[in-house]
């Protein structure tokens, strides 16, 4: 995985397993809230796709990836954008 | 309707069971999500951009009353208060959690409903015409014969790990609602020296590589119609590709072999591996049958109603069709309200709707593939009741056939394969073009939105196609012009350079003036200026100026 | 690894063939052979029942690989991955078009939920984990008879 990986700066994601619902990798686990995200440099990525490994094992988590952030720190594409704050109409 | 057995009954809940069981080993780590994966799919259970999403099977689009309430309960309890009409005739779920999944499973198996092979490579959900049995049209009901090849492909123990999906339509009439010559086989009922059996298409098919569905059996015996299947199937299964993801489909195939090559592989596969046991005779095929009688219509000579009001006016004119049985209609739900994404449904909706198919067609009500709902019978003195009710729900948008009946997947908002969003488009398309009369003057017009090259919203076969594409980080929308999902089905040809969002209004209006512009007589609609006139004059007008 | 024949385990009396014995011409009782194996020497046992197995990959589950082999008493089918139907419709060509009377066995990437369509498609044995017999088992008992399929 890591090596398919372009950009600097990423901070962590997946599904929760059981509820699906995207979450972040932060200092405390993993949680809801993208703010709270760790940043991960490109060459910590080895690192942290251990962590995901194992919580992937452990059955907190699923369909886990690094998701690309901008110059400002800001995610970077429209999709990891949507995936983060959700429909973009109203329902 | 169809009544399920009581081996229909078990099958399903010792599946439910199975699922239950495998949704444990996963939870608790036995099965890996790389083994699981196909499992729930197979059960309907994806994994979307933000969620599970759960795809519910509505076997050729048939739905009881009770079914539609259970599918809004499943929405509120389990889900957030809505669901998706797919152009399967399927309904998504977008928002289940894997523990609660085996319960809805369960709910659903209550009424005789299931989300077995709605995904996966597998045989899926058999699709047929929304008017099957209630159209003067037809030459037989398709719906039995679907039935029949529901029961067939159900955890059929050879063909449930193929190369890839594989879809089948059936229908009844010349007249082809169910696009069926874009399915990987499609059946069409004929008759022939007064005999009726099955013309046989294959390798029909969207996505990457659209493809009209070759002849490959001009009359097929209606007893040897499974042991035909089974002889296609094995074939693929063999011979498909699974090297490539791209090029599993049995399009791929076919296209490869050649139609005739492929045509003997199956004769001789039909020869060797018939099989007594599954031929249909004639009493299954009659009890089948009896499943699917009409409700007691009583005819009659009410004319459906006119009134003062204009609005209704609109509506019955456009969503509204005559009956087989005199006195009735076969009445339009649009799904397709202006700013509202198409094919949805809440949870509120569809419990008015079960009642509503009780007072007025007799507890029946269908899903198209163009992602609207159908109440079947209804008596022609009752429509203007019918009308008031609708209106009240917000579901009696005057558009069936028109150019804001946008088919449209669910695209990047909700798809995790997605290169662009397809909602907002329809949203734009459908506010942009809201006038009823506007719509009136561009008559029959289908626009077809897909947010990626799988083509989930048919836009190959839209008269006017539109493709969400990434371009470095933008989304870009290809047009195609002059796709048909009907029985003149024909793929899109691709008019030239993408528009960013902001200019895909102005290149569709630009399109639809060169349509005004060119059109001989009021009635000529867009599909037949375009093939007489050809991309050409679509081109000029959209890139020559700019 | 035991086998696994429906419910019962039973005795793995094959053993693959190493490249030494197959250069020197020594088939013992309960030999597999790879395909290739297989298609070099076939001409010598024409007619002859032997106790030999032949170990196919889900690869080469293909029909050009199908023909009679009422000679040998084992095929095995050796599951690339479980994702693979291949050996489905291979297996049950066998039996339907060659009359195939011999043990047909599944390897390799199975999954207990494939054991009953396994069954169905004309195996009769399984080559699994020691650890995961209770669960193949548990799998076949949720069987309960009723197909819509002859
Ligand atoms: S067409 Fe693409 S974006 Fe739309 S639903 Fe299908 S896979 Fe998803």
């Amino acid at each position: 995985m890591a090596k398919k990986l372009r950009g600097e700066f990423f901070i962590l994601s997946a599904n929760d397993l059981r509820t699906g619902e995207v979450v972040f990798l932060t200092e405390k686990g993993w949680s809801v809230n993208s703010s709270e995200a760790t940043i991960i440099k490109i060459d910590q990525v080895d690192k942290f796709q251990a962590i995901s490994d194992r919580d992937e094992k452990k059955c907190i988590i699923v369909s886990s990836k690094f998701v690309e952030l901008d110059e400002n720190r800001k995610i970077k594409s429209l999709r990891d954008k949507i995936r983060n704050s959700g429909l973009t109409f109203k329902i | 309707m169809y009544k399920y057995s009581e081996k229909d009954k078990s099958i399903i809940e010792s599946r439910t069971k199975q699922f239950k069981n495998q949704v444990q080993r996963r939870l608790n780590g036995q099965l890996s999500e790389e083994e699981f994966k196909p499992l729930r799919l197979m059960n309907g259970l994806y994994l979307q951009l933000h969620a599970y999403m759960l795809r519910v099977a509505i076997p050729y689009g048939e739905l009881s009353s009770s079914q539609l309430r259970k599918l809004a309960f499943i929405a509120e309890k389990f889900d957030r208060g809505y669901g998706h009409f797919t152009t399967r005739q399927n309904i998504q779920f977008n928002w289940p959690k894997l523990p609660d999944v085996p319960d809805i499973l369960h709910e659903l198996s209550k009424v005789e409903m299931h989300a077995i092979q709605t995904s996966g490579n597998c045989i899926r959900n058999i699709s047929s015409d929304h008017l099957a049995g209630i159209t003067i049209d037809e030459i037989e009901d398709p719906r039995p014969w679907c039935e029949i090849i529901r029961q067939w492909s159900t955890f059929h123990p050879e063909f449930s790990f193929l190369p890839r999906k594989f879809k089948i339509a059936v229908i009844g009439s010349k007249k082809d609602r169910a696009a069926m010559l874009v399915h990987d086989i499609g059946l069409r009922l004929i008759k022939k020296d007064k005999e009726i059996g099955f013309e046989v298409f294959v390798g029909g098919g969207q996505g990457r590589t659209p493809i009209i569905a070759k002849k490959i059996k001009n009359f097929l015996q209606k007893k040897d119609l499974l042991n035909y299947l089974e002889a296609i199937l094995n074939t693929y299964n063999q011979e498909g590709r699974r090297d490539n993801i791209y090029k599993a489909r049995i399009k791929i195939l076919v296209k490869e072999l050649g139609i005739e090559k492929f045509k003997l592989l199956v004769d001789e596969n039909f020869k060797k591996l018939s099989d007594k046991n599954l031929e249909i005779d004639k009493v299954s095929i009659d009890k089948i049958f009896s499943f699917f009688t009409l409700p007691e219509l009583k005819p009659n000579s009410h004319k459906v109603q006119i009134h003062k009001n204009k609005e209704y006016n609109e509506w019955v004119t456009q969503n509204t069709l005559s009956h087989k049985v005199s006195g009735y209609s076969i009445v339009h739900i649009s799904l397709k309200s202006a700013n509202h994404p198409p094919g949805d449904i809440s949870s509120q909706q569809m419990m008015a709707l079960s009642k509503i198919s009780e007072d007025f067609s007799f507890s029946e009500i269908r899903v198209t593939h163009e992602q609207n709902l159908i109440l079947p019978h209804v008596e022609n003195k009752n429509i203007y009741k019918l009308w008031i009710e609708l209106k009240k729900l917000s579901l009696a948008t005057p558009n069936i056939g028109l150019i804001s009946d946008t088919i449209c997947c669910p695209g990047m908002d909700y798809c995790a394969l997605a290169t662009a969003r397809s909602i907002p488009i329809s949203q734009k398309i459908s506010n942009h073009f809201k006038s009823f009369s506007d719509q009136k003057i561009l008559g029959d017009l289908k626009i077809k939105i897909s947010g990626c090259i799988n083509a989930c919203g048919h836009h190959h076969v839209g008269n006017i196609g539109i493709l969400g594409l990434d371009r470095n980080g933008q989304e870009f929308y290809q047009i195609t012009l002059g796709g048909s999902a009907k029985e003149d089905a024909s793929i899109g040809e691709i008019v030239g350079p993408s528009f960013p969002e902001s200019k895909l209004i102005d290149a569709i209006n630009t399109i639809l003036n060169t349509y005004k512009k060119n059109k001989k007589k009021k009635t000529e609609d867009f599909l037949s200026v375009f093939r007489r006139v050809g991309i050409k004059e679509f081109k000029k007008d959209l890139y020559d100026n700019t | 690894m035991i086998i696994l024949n429906k419910r019962h385990e039973k005795e793995n009396e094959y053993k693959k063939i190493n490249d030494r014995d197959f250069l020197d011409r020594k088939f013992f009782d309960g030999a597999i052979l790879n395909l290739a194996q297989w298609v070099e020497i076939k001409k010598e046992f024409k007619n002859k029942k032997v106790k030999i197995g032949i170990e196919f990959s889900s690869n080469e589950c293909s029909s050009s690989n199908e023909s009679s082999m009422s000679e040998i008493s084992l095929i095995q089918i050796k599951f690339e991955t479980f994702k693979d139907g291949r050996p489905f419709t291979f297996a049950r060509n066998l039996r339907k078009k060659y009359g195939y009377k011999g043990e047909i066995r599944a390897t390799g990437h199975i999954l207990p939920d494939q054991y009953i369509f396994l069954i169905r498609c004309g195996f009769d044995s399984v080559e699994i984990a020691e650890s995961d017999k209770d669960i193949w088992i548990e799998f076949l008992n949720m069987d309960n008879g009723l197909y819509y399929q002859p």
